[in-house]
């Protein structure tokens, strides 16, 4: 079988990998690269729980070639913390108690980090929205949004409604 | 000097939060072995037909394939809970459309995909049954022939089809009918739903040299899946470990045998690691989720609105294999008479055998199904009555010191201040505020599961403590709960509590993550070690300060006393020194809940244990054109004996209501003729954040006598009343009736434009 020679760029960091040209970003994610906070349910783009940043927008890594993923930026749940500290986004679910099972939960935050940064002001129906496309069945959603929107205050400040 | 509560009872952040947000925590699924081989599981097409042959030859010779088994591959043996009917593949016939057949494991998923469309099977049709009606009419076709010859716990009572009928008989029902006012008859039926946990079921296996294999899981029975395994491979449990790394939810979905003994059998052959994880298809055709029912109900009132008899039938098509329809059928006994007070009862539960996939257990196992019946019922009643449905429910509910249905003794009965609360939050006074806007009330009970469990709690070099339990943590915070519980009782802090769980090798025994009883029960166990560590740390301090052990305590990280005092890490590092460490034994059982033999037959499951109480009230808009639900505001009363951390039981309330709203709303697995129509997540519609309302939690607190702190199980009794609560908004709001689940937006059209619900 024929492989791609890809250079991705993950977290800031160069990867090169050697793949079949059908398997997907999550494939390499999961199984090249050993970064298995991006996790794996339907594989269909239903459930959200393969969210990662690309480019900055959030998609659905089970749909996506790892070949489409050449010279773009993609952000993954390993990358948010930094230097030990977590991100506020992070801190957020740990302290709003929006962590339950925890395997939708890096989908979630980084629906949520895209959605923060295309709007920083955000509402609770913009954060409901945002997150729509990530299925949750722990949660009820009630304090996931609360969450985000604690983080939305503490990163841009203000008038962030619950 | 006496303080409250320091870490009992306090909104603490749970103790496996950090590595669930940073994605460094591992689960099942993420598991993985040098060398690590992929399996995958060849399922049945037919829903009832002989089995003429499997033909794995040509998919052993493909690329990259390492292990083909079928049925002649592996020990011929029948295992499953209180029925063992179960085979790993089928034998002489397949009995519904998913039934394993054979599995493969290969180099990658995609050869062993191919090996899977490589082995051919021949198939004989057979006439099949489809749903309850149908394999219990007379000359149905019998899903097991051999049924009698099959190993179950004695009580059942089992016939043909129906692999159990409960019962329970209390005083003289057709007395109490002939002393009501009005006799009121309804039928119900509720529909066949998933648990919907995000992490699919995923095993990795691996042998070693010396005949013991080790299994990584997301089971929520670690020991339960030990000795399945050990029944399926025909060796000791001692050859057996079960593992469980992370769990992404389970809602009962998680409790039985489901990728585990193919991963080890594949193992076996391939002499490698194999790992297998079930696609979203297989999750919506061969799991386990919960029975479709049908439910009749006869009640007797006087004119006032005192219940004077009940009579309710309940059958659940639990699929081609009994999995938990046996004990399930038992407990919808308890939910069909309801938290009421009604002398004379004749309730039956059965389960019942069709061509669909095994259903098993899901979050209060038959409660959202017998309550939508009981709770639809209440409101029925009190509209022809003219009663206001509150005080209908009022008249009649369970109350301090009352018998339960089969004669068990309520004590810390705290319905009424559910119900009035959850009234009072909704604006019961306001039923029907604006045209086509309705609020709804439905109330229950549930129990608080036994079983015991032990915990070891060691004291570690620093003068932390680590905590070993047996029990998973399934995503509930019930392990942080009970690391509460023993921080407030070694005085120390939460975040000096370390968890280690679910190793069958390396942990004590637990009964395991299931029946809304982990927080109670490992808190109760922790409280023994805790008890049990106070008394060697102050034994210690007492040799060294030569003073009697009696006089001395422990507080704030120190034991104290005769004025003296020295720190946890001190005394570890003597422990250390002298005797090998400190580590404490705890265990629990919970005490057996007395009730009256002579009221049931063939019951699994007889009283409800240090039994919850609840009442929910929602307040939704109907849209008349298109029969849409729109909820506004939905509020949930539950006594929770204490709240251990009312955050992660708002989160169960939420959570719970959340999934009973699908269940209510939009949710189920659709079959025709034998067939899963809506196997992916784009048909099978569970709730997404546009689709429910925010949910006020009302913590109401009647202390148990028997649970940690006077906890109750608080886990699973959300699930219980959102659909009931719903259809009977939906009838305040817009004066049609739906009786089946779920309440699908043509249903209410159809029955707003005067057509019979389909």
């Amino acid at each position: 079988m024929s492989r791609l020679a890809l250079s991705l760029r993950i977290n800031g960091e160069t990867h090169e990998v050697l793949t079949a040209p059908h398997r997907t970003l999550l494939d390499v994610l999961r199984d090249d690269l050993g970064l298995t906070g991006t996790k794996e349910n339907c594989l269909e783009a239903e459930c959200g729980v393969c969210t990662v940043l690309l480019d900055g927008r959030a998609v659905n890594a089970c749909i996506l070639l790892a070949a489409q993923c050449r010279g773009r930026d993609i952000v993954t749940i390993e990358g948010l913390a930094s230097g030990g500290e977590l991100h506020p986004l992070q801190r957020a679910f740990v302290e709003r108690g929006a962590v339950q099972c925890g395997y939708c939960i890096p989908g979630m935050i980084l629906s949520a980090k895209a959605y923060l940064e295309e709007c920083p002001e955000a509402s609770e129906d913009g954060i409901r929205e945002a997150l729509a496309g990530n299925l949750c069945r722990c949660t009820g959603y009630q304090k996931i949004t609360e969450a985000v929107a604690t983080a939305a205050r503490e990163l841009y400040g203000g008038r962030t409604t619950q | 000097m006496s303080t409250g509560p320091r870490v009992v009872g306090q909104r603490l952040p749970r103790l496996d939060a950090p590595g669930k947000v940073t994605g460094t925590a591992v689960y099942a699924a993420d598991f993985a072995l040098p060398g690590m081989l992929h399996g995958k599981v060849l399922r049945s097409r037919e829903a009832h037909a002989r089995l003429l042959g499997v033909d794995a030859a040509r998919a052993r010779t493909l690329p990259g394939v390492r292990a083909v088994i079928t049925a002649a591959d592996v020990p011929d043996v029948r295992y499953g809970g209180a029925l063992k009917d179960e085979t790993v593949f089928a034998r002489d016939k397949v009995r519904y459309v998913g039934q394993p057949v054979a599995a493969v494991a290969a180099t990658t998923r995609e050869a062993a995909e191919a090996a899977l469309a490589a082995i051919d099977v021949a198939y004989e049709p057979l006439p099949a049954v489809f749903d309850v009606e149908a394999a219990l009419a007379p000359g149905a076709p019998l899903i097991h022939e051999a049924w009698p010859t099959y190993t179950a716990i004695p009580i059942l009572h089992r016939e043909g089809n129906v692999c159990n009928r409960a019962r329970i008989v209390a005083g003289d029902v057709e007395r109490g009918f002939v002393e009501a006012d009005r006799v009121f008859e309804h039928r119900f039926r509720t529909g066949m739903v998933h648990q919907g946990y995000t992490e699919p079921r995923a095993a990795v296996a691996v042998w070693d040299t010396s005949g013991q294999v080790t299994v990584w899981s997301n089971t929520q029975l670690p020991f339960e899946i030990q000795n399945t395994l050990a029944e399926i491979l025909a060796l000791p449990p001692s050859k057996i470990r079960v593992i469980v790394p992370g769990i992404g939810g389970g809602f009962g979905g998680k409790l039985r045998v489901g990728v585990e003994h193919f991963a080890a059998l594949l193992a076996r052959r391939a002499g490698r690691p194999v790992k297998i994880v079930t696609t979203c298809e297989e999750e919506l055709t061969a799991a386990y989720p919960r029975q479709s029912t049908r439910v009749e109900l006869k009640t007797g009132v006087t004119r006032d609105g005192r219940i004077t008899a009940k009579a309710g039938r309940i059958w659940f098509d639990t699929g081609a294999f009994a999995g938990s329809g046996p004990g399930v059928a038992s407990v919808a006994t308890l939910v069909l008479a309801g938290p009421y007070r009604i002398p004379n009862l004749l309730i039956e539960g059965y389960a019942v055998y069709t061509n669909k996939t095994n259903c098993g257990s899901f979050r209060a196992p038959s409660g959202p199904q017998a309550n939508f019946a009981v709770e639809s019922q209440m409101d029925m009643i009190a509209d022809a009555l003219g009663l206001d449905p509150l005080d209908f429910r009022l008249k009649n509910i369970v109350r301090e010191g009352d018998e339960g249905p089969t004669g068990q003794v309520l004590t810390a009965v705290g319905l009424e201040e559910c119900l009035r609360r959850a009234a009072a939050a909704i604006g019961w006074a306001d039923r029907r505020p604006t045209a086509d806007r309705g609020k709804g009330l439905a109330c229950g009970w549930w129990t608080t599961t036994g079983g015991s469990s032990g915990v070891y709690v060691k004291l570690n070099p620093d003068g932390t403590v680590a905590l070993n339990t047996g029990a998973a943590e399934i995503g509930t915070a019930a392990l942080t709960g009970a690391a509460q519980v023993l921080a407030e009782d070694l005085g120390v802090d939460l975040a000096d509590i370390s968890v280690v769980s679910a190793d069958t090798f390396a942990t004590p025994f637990d009964f395991g993550a299931q029946g809304s009883r982990t927080a109670f029960a490992v808190g109760n166990a922790c409280r023994a070690a805790a008890a049990d560590l106070r008394r060697q740390l102050c034994a210690l301090a007492a040799a060294q300060w030569g003073v009697a052990a009696e006089t001395l305590t422990v507080r704030d990280k120190h034991v104290v006393g005769d004025g003296k005092r020295i720190a946890l890490v001190e005394l570890a590092r003597l422990s250390q020194a002298s005797g090998g460490g400190l580590i404490a034994h705890g265990t629990f059982i919970a005490p057996p809940t007395a009730y009256d033999a002579k009221r049931v037959e063939a019951h699994v499951y007889p009283a409800f244990h240090s039994p919850s109480f609840h009442a929910h009230a929602v307040d939704l808009s109907v849209d008349r054109e298109t029969g849409e639900v729109t909820l506004h505001r939905y509020v949930v009363a539950q006594d929770v004996g204490f709240a251990m951390n009312p955050t992660y039981i708002e989160g169960q309330i939420e959570g719970g209501v959340a999934q009973g709203l699908g269940q209510a709303l939009s949710e189920e697995i659709v079959y025709e003729g034998g067939r899963v129509l809506n196997p992916n997540l784009t048909d099978y519609k569970m709730p997404t954040t546009l689709d429910l309302p925010r949910v006020e939690s009302i913590l109401v607190e009647h202390p148990s006598p028997v649970g940690p702190y006077g906890a109750k199980g608080v886990g699973e009794p959300p699930n219980i009343e959102p659909p009931a609560a719903v259809a009977n908004a939906v009838a305040a709001a817009v004066g049609v009736r739906v009786t089946t689940l779920p309440i699908t937006a043509e249903k209410v059209a159809l029955a707003l434009s005067g057509e019979a619900t389909p």
